[in-house]
C-alpha cells in the first residue's frame, strides 16, 4: 500500500538554515538601531532622570527629585500646553487643507505634473529654509508687513499684527503646515487611489450629493490614511526644537527647547533635569498617541475592519 | 416604465472613438444586452446612460425628455457594476438604505423597505454584516438590493457576474432575470458573455469597435449572424467558403450544398457560410440520396463531459460536430454526417 503524501509547508534542513541566517543578517541594522542605539540611550534618559549620571558626579538614583521640580513647576505645565497647541492646531490644520487637496488631485489633476510637483516642492526644502522663509514673509519687516503699509492697510510695518514671537505660535504653526501638508496630501492620496472610483460613483448613482459622498463615504473610507499622516506628523511636531526655538514667543518654551536650555547649562545638574523634561515629553506623547489609536480601533472594529 | 433612446451617441477618448454614433431604441420593461469584446465601447454607452460619463456628441432620452445634460442624481438611473462599489465601512442594512437615506425618506420607512428587499434578495439574516464577512454572491445581492431599493426607472447593470464563479454565475442569472421579470424595470446589461447575453435577453446589441454590429433577439443573432465576426463571437461554429448559385444551392469544400433559403449574397459572388456545431447531424445510416448527407472519417474526438466533439474529414475540407456523448465514437471511424439546409447560413461580407 503506497504511503500517504505528507505535505510540506516549510523547507527544512540546510536550506532553511541558510535562509533563517539570511533573513537574520537583513534586519540586523534594524535591531542594532532599535536596541543598542534607541533602546541604550531611552535607558540611560530615564536613569539620569532618576538621578544617576556617576560620569558627572553625580548619583542620587533611585530619586524622584527633578521629577518633582518639573511636574510642581507651573511653567512646565505651561510649556507643555504651548507643545500639544502647537502640534495639535498645526495637525489639524494641516488635515484640514491636505484632505481636499488629496481629493482633488486624484479627482480632477490625476495627470497634471504641475500640480503635482507644486504639492512635492516643501517637502524638498529642508525646514531651516522655511522657517528662514518665515521670518522674510512674516515677521514685522518682513514681505507682508511692507506690503500692507505699501496698500495702506497700516501707516508703518511695525503695526503689522505680530505674527511670529508670540505664544499663539502662528509662524510656528505656519512652518508645520507648510512642511507637513505635502506628505499629508502625499499619503492620503494613496489611499484615495486605492479606494478607486467605485464606492464614490455608486453614491453619486443612488443620489447622493457632493458633501454626502464627502462625509458619509469618502472620509470614513480614507479614515487609516489620516490616522497613519496625523500620528506622524503629530509625533514630529511635538519633539520639533528649531521652529519653536526660532520662532517662539520665548519663556516659557515649549519642551523640547525648554530641554534644550537645560542640556546648554554649564550646572551638569541640569542635564538631568533635561532629561526629565525629554522623558516627560515622550510620556506625554505616548499616551495621547496610544490613546489615540485605541479610540481609532475603536471607530475601526465599529465599522467591521478589524 | 421607461423607454431608453440613444440618438446618433458618440464618445472619443485622446482622438480614439470609443463609443460611435450608436442608434438604439429599449423598448419600456424590455432586458437589452450590450455583448461585445473587451474595449468595444459597451461600458462607456452604459456609463453615458447613466449620467457617469458625458457624450461627445449626440443624445440620450429617456421616455420623451432629453436627459444628456441631466446630472447622474435625478436620472432615476439605478447601476450595478462588476465591482459592486458596496462602501465598506457600513453593514448590509445601512449599505442598502444610502439610497434612501440620503433622499431624507423617514427612518421608519427607510427600514421597513429595506427589510422588504432584504427579504426578496434573501439576506435578512445578515443585515449586521459588513461586506468584508460576504461572499460574492451575497455582495453583489447586496449591491442589487441597494439599487432597487430606490425604485430605479432604469436598470444598468455593468458586468454584474465577471467576478463570480460558474454555479452563482448561473444562479444569479436566474435570480436578476426574475427580479427583472417581477420589477418590469427596463434594463440594461453589459456582458462579453455570450451565454450569460443569451440567456437573460429579450434582444442582444453586438457591438464591435464602438458600433452596434446587430441588433436581435438571442435566437436569430445565434442562427442568422449579421457577419462572420458576430457568428464567431456567438459561439462555436464551422465557417468556409462558399460560392452561391442562383438556384439556392452553394459550391463549397465539402461539395455542393443545398441551402435552405435562398442566397442573401449575390450569386456567383465567392463568400462564407455557417454552420453550428451542433446543427450537423452524425448518422451512419442514412442515405447518400438525401439532401447535404455526407462521408467523414473522424480525425479527432474531444470528451466535453454532456457533449462529444469531433473533427471530421469531409472531401476537401474540416467540419466540426457536437453531439451529446452518451454513444462515443471512436478516432478513425467513417460516419454520414447531415447538413440541414436550412441551418447554412451565408455571411454577409459587407455587413
Amino acid at each position: 500500500m503506497p504511503k500517504p503524501y505528507k505535505a510540506h509547508t516549510a523547507i527544512t534542513g540546510p536550506l532553511a538554515r541558510r535562509q533563517t541566517l539570511r533573513d537574520l543578517a537583513q534586519v540586523l541594522p534594524l535591531f542594532v538601531v532599535l536596541f543598542f542605539l534607541f533602546g541604550g540611550a531611552v535607558v540611560l534618559a530615564v536613569l539620569q532622570s532618576f538621578g544617576y549620571a556617576p560620569w558627572f558626579g553625580i548619583n542620587e538614583f533611585p530619586s524622584t527629585h527633578y521629577y518633582e521640580r518639573l511636574w510642581l513647576s507651573a511653567d512646565f505645565w505651561l510649556s507643555l500646553g504651548y507643545t500639544l497647541y502647537y502640534a495639535i492646531a498645526a495637525t489639524l490644520i494641516g488635515l484640514v487643507i491636505s484632505i481636499p487637496l488629496s481629493i482633488a488631485l486624484c479627482a480632477r489633476f490625476k495627470a497634471s505634473r504641475i500640480f503635482s510637483a507644486l504639492i512635492r516642492l516643501p517637502l524638498m526644502v529642508p525646514y531651516s529654509v522655511g522657517i528662514a522663509l518665515a521670518l522674510v514673509m512674516l515677521g514685522n519687516g518682513g514681505l507682508l508687513s511692507r506690503f500692507s503699509a505699501f496698500i495702506g492697510w497700516i501707516d508703518d510695518p511695525a503695526q503689522f499684527p505680530l505674527i511670529l514671537r508670540t505664544h499663539w505660535g502662528w509662524g510656528i504653526i505656519a512652518v508645520y503646515v507648510w512642511k507637513q501638508v505635502p506628505f499629508m496630501t502625499l499619503a492620503l492620496a494613496a489611499v484615495l487611489v486605492r479606494k478607486g472610483d467605485d464606492t464614490h460613483e455608486a453614491a453619486l448613482v443612488l443620489g447622493a450629493t457632493s458633501s454626502q459622498i464627502f462625509w458619509r463615504v469618502t472620509l470614513p473610507q480614507i479614515m487609516p490614511g489620516i490616522v497613519s499622516a496625523s500620528l506622524i506628523c503629530f509625533a514630529f511636531n511635538i519633539g520639533a526644537f528649531e521652529a519653536p526655538f526660532i520662532l517662539g514667543g520665548g519663556y516659557p518654551d515649549t519642551l523640547p527647547v525648554l530641554a534644550w536650555r537645560y542640556f546648554q547649562d554649564a550646572n551638569y545638574a541640569f542635564q538631568l533635569q533635561g532629561m526629565a523634561v525629554v522623558v516627560s515629553l515622550a510620556l506625554v506623547s505616548g499616551l495621547i498617541l496610544s490613546l489615540y489609536l485605541l479610540a481609532y480601533r475603536r471607530y475601526e472594529r465599529a465599522r467591521g475592519r478589524v | 416604465m421607461t423607454q431608453v433612446q440613444l440618438k446618433n451617441l458618440s464618445k472619443v477618448f485622446s482622438g480614439a472613438p470609443a463609443v460611435d454614433a450608436i442608434d438604439l431604441d429599449v423598448v419600456s420593461g424590455e432586458f437589452l444586452v450590450l455583448l461585445g469584446p473587451s474595449g468595444c465601447g459597451k461600458t462607456t454607452t452604459l456609463r453615458m446612460v447613466c449620467g457617469l460619463e458625458q457624450p461627445t456628441s449626440g443624445s440620450i432620452w429617456f421616455n420623451e425628455a432629453d436627459v444628456t445634460q441631466v446630472c447622474v442624481q435625478n436620472r432615476r438611473v439605478g447601476l450595478v457594476s462588476q465591482r459592486f462599489g458596496l462602501f465598506p465601512h457600513m453593514t448590509v442594512e445601512q449599505n442598502v438604505a444610502f439610497g434612501l437615506s440620503v433622499r431624507g425618506l423617514p427612518a421608519e420607512l427607510q427600514k421597513k423597505q429595506v427589510n422588504e428587499m432584504l427579504d426578496i434578495v434573501h439576506l435578512s439574516e445578515f443585515a449586521n454584516r459588513f461586506p468584508s464577512q460576504l461572499s460574492g454572491g451575497q455582495c453583489q445581492r447586496v449591491a442589487i438590493a441597494r439599487t432597487l431599493v430606490t425604485k430605479p426607472d432604469v436598470l444598468l447593470l455593468d458586468e454584474p457576474m465577471a467576478s463570480l464563479d460558474t454555479l452563482l454565475r448561473a444562479q444569479m442569472r436566474q435570480f436578476i432575470r426574475d427580479l427583472h421579470d417581477e420589477y418590469g424595470m427596463t434594463t440594461l446589461l453589459v456582458t462579453h458573455d455570450q451565454v450569460e447575453a443569451m440567456d437573460l435577453a429579450d434582444r442582444i446589441a453586438v457591438i464591435f469597435d464602438g458600433r452596434i454590429a446587430q441588433l436581435a433577439t438571442p435566437e436569430e443573432i445565434y442562427q442568422n449572424p449579421v457577419n462572420e465576426r458576430t457568428a464567431r463571437f456567438m459561439g462555436h461554429s464551422n465557417i468556409f467558403e462558399c460560392t452561391p448559385s442562383s438556384d439556392g444551392h452553394i459550391e463549397s469544400p465539402f461539395g455542393r450544398l443545398t441551402l435552405g433559403t435562398p442566397a442573401r449574397p449575390r450569386a456567383n459572388q465567392p463568400t462564407k457560410a455557417m454552420l453550428r456545431f451542433e446543427s450537423i447531424q452524425i448518422d451512419s445510416h442514412k442515405s447518400d440520396t438525401q439532401h447535404n448527407v455526407l462521408k467523414g472519417t473522424i480525425k479527432r474526438a474531444e470528451f466535453l463531459g454532456a457533449m462529444m466533439r469531433y473533427t471530421l474529414q469531409v472531401a476537401q475540407g474540416t467540419l466540426t460536430v457536437e453531439e451529446a456523448s452518451t454513444n462515443i465514437r471512436k478516432t478513425g471511424e467513417v460516419v454520414s454526417i447531415s447538413l440541414p439546409p436550412e441551418q447554412i447560413w451565408l455571411l454577409d461580407a459587407s455587413a
